[in-house]
């Protein structure tokens, strides 16, 4: 076979994107995914250079690599760890704790350390354990509690912006997902960029249309070490699933990820969806009485009735 | 001497001069959620893998 050539300097390329119909040199990937990320960021509006922006990482690829984007961009960047007390095969949070810290550590960037245990006695697990959310697997309990814990913390520490480490390959799978069992209340709510609004920090996913394959190239290229591991609950999730039929497909149909995700946007932006106050059935926000973030439920918020009822185990 | 393929701490042996594509294809692992790293380089899917060199292949996908 032919080695493949950077399309920019002619050297030995070191990946190749199909669907950009791009391969690009170890220097110039690195360059481009800088740009790329500069890009999206200013056709989204995301943020600006005066803006403090809290980079969620979780100690895996796609958060170090944001950060790491962020960082050489010269925007304003604290990071936040969320320590979830996942211990099964070894201990797992620990273990990416430890990569989030010595990548900041490295960089002398401020990083900001939450405790799930410390805060509510329980572990994510245990947690799980005892919520009708998630007996069996607590990743929806583990998504509740992340995402209640980064809008808190941003809005607490006052950053404008929380940034996200979501790629491509997620928010494909996360819109597939969606579809497949047309929860339109959901849609409205998947977007690279979603302003502050009652109570909820400003979110954004500078990387959303990066494949996984690109930001672990990122990662691999630039020499951040990551956690290679999987989370061990992730094994058999369905969003796992979601991303290796859309993998199947992305083989025979280079391009096939980005044009869904896009595409979805577009016709959203047209107003092929039904408006927000439609599906949303006129949502009042208030704030929980416990902890002060927003809610529909009129009392205490999802976390905080799940926080009640939780109960530590002997 | 085998190509030696190793993914996750789990090893893989293949036989003879592969390219990167052929090997992912052999072991049922798409191109699209794996990269392959030999010696720290990352290798694109016309590079070629040699008898008796070791190699290391990164799972991109995650998530829960």
């Amino acid at each position: 076979m032919t080695t493949m050539i950077c399309h920019t300097c002619g050297q030995k390329a070191v990946i190749r994107m199909r669907q950009h119909r791009l391969a690009l040199c170890k220097e110039h990937y690195l360059e481009w995914i800088i740009d790329q990320t500069q890009r999206f960021i200013e056709k989204y509006d995301m943020f600006n250079h005066r803006e403090k922006v809290l980079v969620a990482v979780s100690g895996g690829k796609d958060s170090l690599a944001l950060w790491d984007v962020l960082w050489r961009l010269g925007y304003q960047t604290a990071g936040m760890y969320i320590h979830l007390g996942i211990a099964r095969e070894k201990e797992y949070s620990t273990l990416s704790e430890q990569y989030a810290r010595d990548f900041a550590a490295e960089r002398d960037l401020p990083l900001h350390m939450v405790n799930v245990q410390e805060e509510s006695g329980l572990t994510i697990p245990e947690l799980a354990q005892v919520s009708r959310r998630g007996r069996s697997k607590p990743c929806a309990v583990c998504g509740l509690v992340k995402r209640h814990t980064m809008n808190r913390t941003a809005r607490e520490l006052g950053f404008e912006v929380l940034a996200t480490g979501h790629n491509l390959d997620d928010e494909a799978a996360f819109l597939f997902g969606n579809l497949l069992s047309w929860n339109i209340r959901q849609l409205h709510r998947q977007s690279p960029y979603l302003p502050e609004k009652d109570g909820f920090a400003r979110k954004v996913k500078p990387f959303c249309r990066f494949t996984e394959r690109e930001t672990a190239a990122y990662a691999l290229l630039r020499g951040i070490d990551y956690i290679e591991d999987e989370c061990p609950y992730a094994v058999g999730s369905k969003q796992i699933e979601y991303k290796n039929l859309l993998n199947q497909l992305e083989e025979v149909q280079p391009g096939a990820k980005l044009r869904f995700m896009l595409g979805f946007l577009q016709v959203r932006e047209d107003g092929f969806f039904p408006p927000e106050e439609i599906t949303e059935e006129n949502l009042d926000l208030q704030p929980c009485p416990s902890c002060g973030q927003p809610t529909t439920s009129g009392g205490l918020c999802s976390l905080c009735r799940l926080l009640e009822n939780a109960r530590p185990i002997e | 001497m085998p190509v030696i393929l190793i993914l996750r701490r789990q090893e893989f042996q293949l036989e003879g001069t592969l390219s990167v594509k052929d090997a992912l294809k052999q072991l049922d692992l798409s191109p699209e959620s794996h990269l392959v790293v030999r010696e720290g380089e990352l290798l694109t899917e016309n590079d070629s893998l040699r008898n008796g060199e070791t190699v290391k292949i990164v799972s991109a996908i995650s998530g829960g």
